[in-house]
């Protein structure tokens, strides 16, 4: 099974072009979306600027972006040429394929989150504590597995051309109605109670309470595992059902 | 680890299996045993049910009606005790990787593996071990694919139309690898449209046609079965016809000028009452029908049955 996490991460690394967007992608809509955010507003109903507000949005942004694109896709290829077959007729259990295929999304999100934090830091003079840094990259980096979890089950649900649009679907709902475009103070009432519930909100949630020097709160981070068990064993129960033929 | 089966164990056992995809059936009721050591051909058109058949014995489809069984357990258990190596028509390869590395990830996987470097140039591979996979010719990628179901030592090796893109000379050292894996004590189940790879290779041949088991024996049963032998000769002087379509265990019958060809289920008899005619038969042959030509006789006359 280390050899497959292990090829799994080296395919990701050697995917030149995929690694240099994924890595690009959200520092460049950082500093488009957060060029005009104000400095000194706070954010309605908290003590966090817009311009915080936004390092911490768009890092977890980008790192949801590159594992849940990245894996849905990949795999519904991999579905269709055959490859998965070929792997089922091997002991590996449907846990060591979910693994494998996070463990190279992991690899992508670290940088994500780095170079938005570098851009930030650079471009945008934000300024946290070591500690809050530390912590942001730690959290968000660990949140952003939890959808790499989702993007191999999408990769199992959808197939052939409905991957995309599925995809994009999932992405772009959690993403606005969790918070991570802008706050979900502006929402009214009703939707910010559903929101409280979406893994993409208590992802963003790990960041915010970090920066406003806060540890993560309890509920987003049991959320935010039980949204990791159930795409996870999700995705393990399709791999083992998988009867796609090329 | 000594999980090998005693000699006498059934490989593989199929129960009235059934298998449907709307309203065509793929597999129907079929039962087939094999044993250990066996190399089979599961010979048929395209459509016969072969890779069906071939899914439903890995456990890549359940089966609507009837039981698989592998090794006396359900496929998947087979397959996760690393008793079954396949090598699929379907079976794609993981991409952006070398050669050797998607070798070493299948001996990794096996339960029992085989070191690497044997696996590799046993399959004939190790001269492009360090090439992209993605970068293969069709009969190389049919290679690895083949290194992949022989990455361990497996009881059972399945190939769906192993040597479909391979030139003559890449088959044959194909089946010599093959021939050396069941020598070595291991069942084979080939699928294949080849006849001429069934005819040599296997000691059972298994006929599927329309989802239905036509025939199972040696491909010289099967042939005997499709009715035949041929007989041509030629005759001087008139043809008396009709005494000729009187001779015994014809099946079929033509004349041409001088020449009489007829197929006979009983070639000796069919010879000797030639003679107990009176006829004195010139440049008499008497061949065996090729297995292509008894595939074809078997599967035409299931079809007038149908019709």
């Amino acid at each position: 099974m280390t050899t497959l996490i292990r090829l799994e991460i080296l395919r990701t690394l050697r995917n030149r072009k995929f690694m240099f967007f994924s890595i690009l992608y959200p520092s460049i809509l950082y500093l488009i979306i957060a060029s005009g955010a104000s400095s000194t507003d706070k954010v309605p109903g908290t003590s966090l600027t817009l311009q915080n507000f936004y390092v911490v949005a768009m890092a977890s942004f980008g790192a949801l972006t590159a594992v849940l694109m990245g894996n849905s896709e990949r795999i519904a290829k991999e579905r269709e040429k055959g490859w998965v077959r070929q792997l089922r007729l091997t002991s590996l259990p449907g846990r060591g394929y979910v693994l494998a295929k996070i463990a190279s999304g992991a690899v992508v999100t670290l940088p994500c989150i780095v170079v938005v934090f570098i851009v930030s830091a650079v471009a945008k003079n934000v300024r946290f504590d070591a500690w809050q840094w530390l912590a942001l990259t730690g959290v968000i980096w660990a949140g952003s597995l939890v959808f790499a979890a989702l993007g191999v089950a999408i990769g199992y649900i959808a197939s052939g051309d409905a991957v995309r649009p599925i995809t994009m679907i999932i992405y772009f709902g959690l993403s606005i109605l969790g918070g991570l475009w802008m706050p979900t103070t502006v929402f009214p009432d009703w939707l910010q109670t559903v929101s409280t519930w979406l893994p993409t909100h208590a992802y963003a949630a790990l960041g915010q309470a970090v920066e406003m020097g806060n540890a993560p709160h309890s509920k987003d981070v049991a959320i935010l595992f039980a949204y990791f068990l159930l795409f996870s064993g999700g995705a393990a129960y399709l791999y083992r059902k998988d009867t796609l033929k090329a | 680890m000594t999980t090998h089966p005693a000699p006498t164990a059934t490989v593989v056992s199929f129960e009235n299996v059934s298998k449907s995809y709307g309203d065509v059936r793929a597999v129907a009721d079929l039962s087939l045993t094999l044993n250990p050591g066996e190399t089979v051909a599961l010979l048929g058109p395209n459509g016969a049910g072969k890779s069906t058949t071939l899914d439903l014995l890995l456990g890549l489809r359940p089966a609507d009606t009837g039981t698989v069984s592998v090794f006396g357990t359900t496929p998947t258990d087979a397959i996760a005790a690393g008793r079954v190596g396949a090598m699929l028509q379907s079976g794609g390869l993981m991409e952006e990787v070398t050669v050797r590395e998607i070798v070493t990830l299948a001996c990794d996987l096996h339960r029992r593996p085989h070191p690497v470097n044997e696996v590799l140039s046993r399959a004939g591979i190790d001269q492009i071990a360090d090439r992209k996979v993605n970068k293969l010719s069709g009969g190389q990628e049919q290679r690895v694919r083949f290194a992949l179901a022989t990455a361990g030592d497996n009881d059972l090796i399945v190939l769906d139309e192993p040597t479909t893109g391979m030139d003559v000379t890449a088959r044959q050292a194909f089946w010599a690898t093959m021939r050396e894996q069941a020598d070595r004590g291991r069942t084979v189940l080939f699928a294949t449209h080849y006849l001429e790879e069934a005819d040599a290779i296997a000691d059972r041949v298994l006929v599927l046609h329309k989802g239905r088991l036509l025939a199972d024996g040696t491909a010289s049963e099967i042939k005997a079965k499709a009715g035949a032998r041929r007989i041509a000769f030629d005759l001087e002087g008139v043809i008396d016809e009709p005494a000729l379509r009187e001779l015994p265990f014809l099946t079929s019958f033509d004349v041409s000028a001088r020449t009489v060809r007829i197929q006979s289920t009983d070639a000796d008899a069919t010879v000797h009452a030639i003679y107990s005619l009176g006829l004195y038969p010139r440049n008499l042959e008497v061949a065996g029908l090729g297995l292509e030509q008894a595939f074809v006789a078997i599967t035409e006359a299931e079809e007038a049955k149908a019709a």
